[in-house]
């Protein structure tokens, strides 16, 4: 594991070192921020305001929108990691050094990770001007951050993986996005199918945007932590083994 | 340092490696030579630890790269083939954060960074960015990376590839002062590139090993195979003496004008003095039909006629085999 260390410092340079990263943090800011001011100005013109709704449950759940952003963002913030490696031929320096795939994978996950959370910080900025102009619930805003890092962290482990099994940055972007886009109509489901069937049951289950709402109104559900947690531990463990598996290629 | 026994790699239905044994003891400059395809890159993988062997063994310094890989891999600074680097670094970044991978002390890092890029020459460019190198510097960076944690063990898969003369001996320069602290195994598909820094050679054709020997022995299989003459006279006369002479397979001409040396094939199957008596044959023959020869000398043959020598398969291009 000692290799994690200089692997995570590298990625997150090779990140904030070419434009992409800069260009993803800054067309996320600018959705948000866009987000943000109408639901600011919406709630600004509501009459009456139902008690359950907040502007910040309403910026976190109840919004196509974080989907949407993060369906477009996670695929191209991950395409990369492994992918680009294998393609420039730079793995087999990586590889040969004493590291353990492990600790590869590891810190490549953490790195992304990391931006991911970099990307999302100056959110915050949003929520301190909401508390200066009302009565703003931190727990709840704790609790739709967690969910906010929940679900990166799933999407992130996803994307990681399908960049360890392809040579190609389009493919593993193509199978990331299509992964979470069936994941999103799964979840979707949720409306469509009746209460009280196991589809339905399933589909409750994988919804992110069901999960969203929880967690943006101050529900922490274990189930939910434990399907992103679940959705975060798994593909890190097959990345890992596609990594031994090159070798014997 | 490098042991290998019975190595075979298969890739599907192709196999790659072939049942390769050979040895690497401390202090050698071993060549590993063999056209594209031979097998050279997928064997020096296998010792560097990259790709797992199919069948046999490989130790390095007593360390299995399979169950051992951690330790096996400590050991070797390997450059691999057309020196793959993260073109967003710097050189100093680059060799800074593979030095703490290769667990390089904090206390010794920078200074050890310093010392391989002295040694490999790239001390000029240290903070110029990798992408903005040119091939010359950027296989010197490759090597800069290989000795940075003062392996014991350099794996180097064709370093001179893609280089102008001037950086080839250059980098040959850089292999032999490289043997005087490391054992140093270095790939290529040409010979005489192998000649100037190697003490031993491995000849590896289509994934076999077909000759392994002091560079002296490999040298003298090259000179052998054929001979030089130039020689005053009618040449459909000379010709036709030579190829009387036992042990003569073919006689071929060097360029039209009458000044071009008459390049004589002797039979593949004759043996250093054997070949050394046919020369004497030659001479006499030419003498006797009348011919002044002027100048006698052995032929280097190319690594491919090498190659048809050791493995009775005819060289591209040769009819009578």
């Amino acid at each position: 594991m000692r290799a994690f260390w200089p692997i995570f410092k590298r990625e997150l340079f090779a990140f904030f070192v070419t434009p992409l990263a800069w260009v993803l943090i800054v067309v996320f800011l600018i959705v948000q921020g866009m987000h943000f001011f109408l639901l600011v100005d919406h709630f600004s013109r509501a009459t009456d305001v139902s008690g359950d709704e907040t502007p910040l449950s309403a910026f976190f759940g109840n919004t196509v929108l974080l989907y949407l952003v993060l369906l477009m963002l996670v695929p191209a913030m991950t395409m990369r990691l492994f992918a680009e490696e294998r393609r420039s031929g730079t793995i087999e320096s990586l590889m040969t050094a004493p590291v353990s795939s492990a600790a590869v994978v590891l810190a490549k996950y953490a790195a992304v990770l990391t931006t991911y959370v970099a990307m999302w910080a100056p959110t915050v900025l949003y929520l301190v001007i909401l508390g200066r102009t009302g009565a703003l619930d931190w727990r709840a805003a704790a609790s739709a951050y967690l969910g906010v890092l929940s679900v990166g962290a799933g999407y992130l482990g996803l994307g990681l993986c399908a960049s360890a099994l392809t040579r190609s940055q389009f493919l593993a972007m193509l199978w990331t996005a299509l992964v979470l886009l069936a994941l999103f109509i799964l979840g979707i489901g949720e409306f469509v199918t009746r209460e009280g069937t196991t589809m339905h049951a399933v589909c409750a289950h994988v919804s992110v945007w069901a999960h969203m709402n929880d967690f943006a109104s101050g529900v922490v559900d274990s189930r939910h932590l434990v399907f992103y947690g679940t959705l975060t531990v798994l593909p890190l463990f097959v990345a890992t083994r596609a990594v031994d598996a090159w070798r014997w290629g | 340092m490098i042991s290998v026994s019975h190595l075979t790699k298969r890739y599907g239905g192709h196999v790659a490696v072939d049942d390769v044994s050979f040895d690497v003891g401390k202090g050698e400059v071993v060549g590993f030579v063999g056209p594209n395809g031979a097998g050279k890159s997928t064997t020096l993988r296998i010792v560097a630890g990259f790709l797992g062997p199919t069948g046999g063994r490989v130790k390095v310094d007593g360390h299995d790269v399979v169950n051992d890989s951690f330790e096996a891999r400590r050991r070797i600074g390997y450059m691999p083939e057309n020196v793959p680097l993260y073109p967003e670094m710097r050189v100093v970044e680059y060799l800074r954060f593979r030095a703490e991978l290769k667990r390089v002390a904090r206390a010794a890092r920078a200074a050890w960074v310093d010392d391989a890029m002295d040694k490999a020459g790239v001390l000029a460019v240290a903070h110029r960015r990798i992408a903005h190198l040119s091939r010359g510097y950027r296989q010197r960076v490759g090597l800069a990376d290989a000795i940075v944690a003062r392996p014991p063990i350099v794996v180097l898969d064709e370093p001179t590839a893609g280089l102008d003369p001037n950086q080839v001996r250059e980098a040959r320069a850089l292999i032999r002062e490289l043997g005087r602290e490391h054992t140093v195994v270095v790939s290529t598909h040409i010979l005489s590139e192998v000649e100037a820094c190697a003490t031993r050679v491995l000849l590896l054709h289509r994934g076999r090993l077909v000759a392994q020997g002091p560079m002296d022995e490999i040298r003298a299989m090259r000179a052998g195979t054929a001979l030089d003459v130039v020689v005053r006279g009618p040449r459909d006369v000379l010709e036709a003496a030579l190829l009387r002479v036992a042990g003569v397979a073919r006689v071929s001409r060097e360029g039209t004008d009458a000044a071009a040396p008459v390049r004589v094939h002797f039979a593949r199957t004759l043996s250093g003095p054997e070949r050394e008596e046919a020369t004497e044959r030659c001479v006499a023959a030419l003498v006797g039909a009348g011919g002044g020869v002027r100048e006698v000398r052995p032929a280097r043959s190319s690594l491919e006629e090498v190659f048809s020598v050791l493995t009775h398969e005819p060289a591209p291009g040769e009819v009578d085999a």
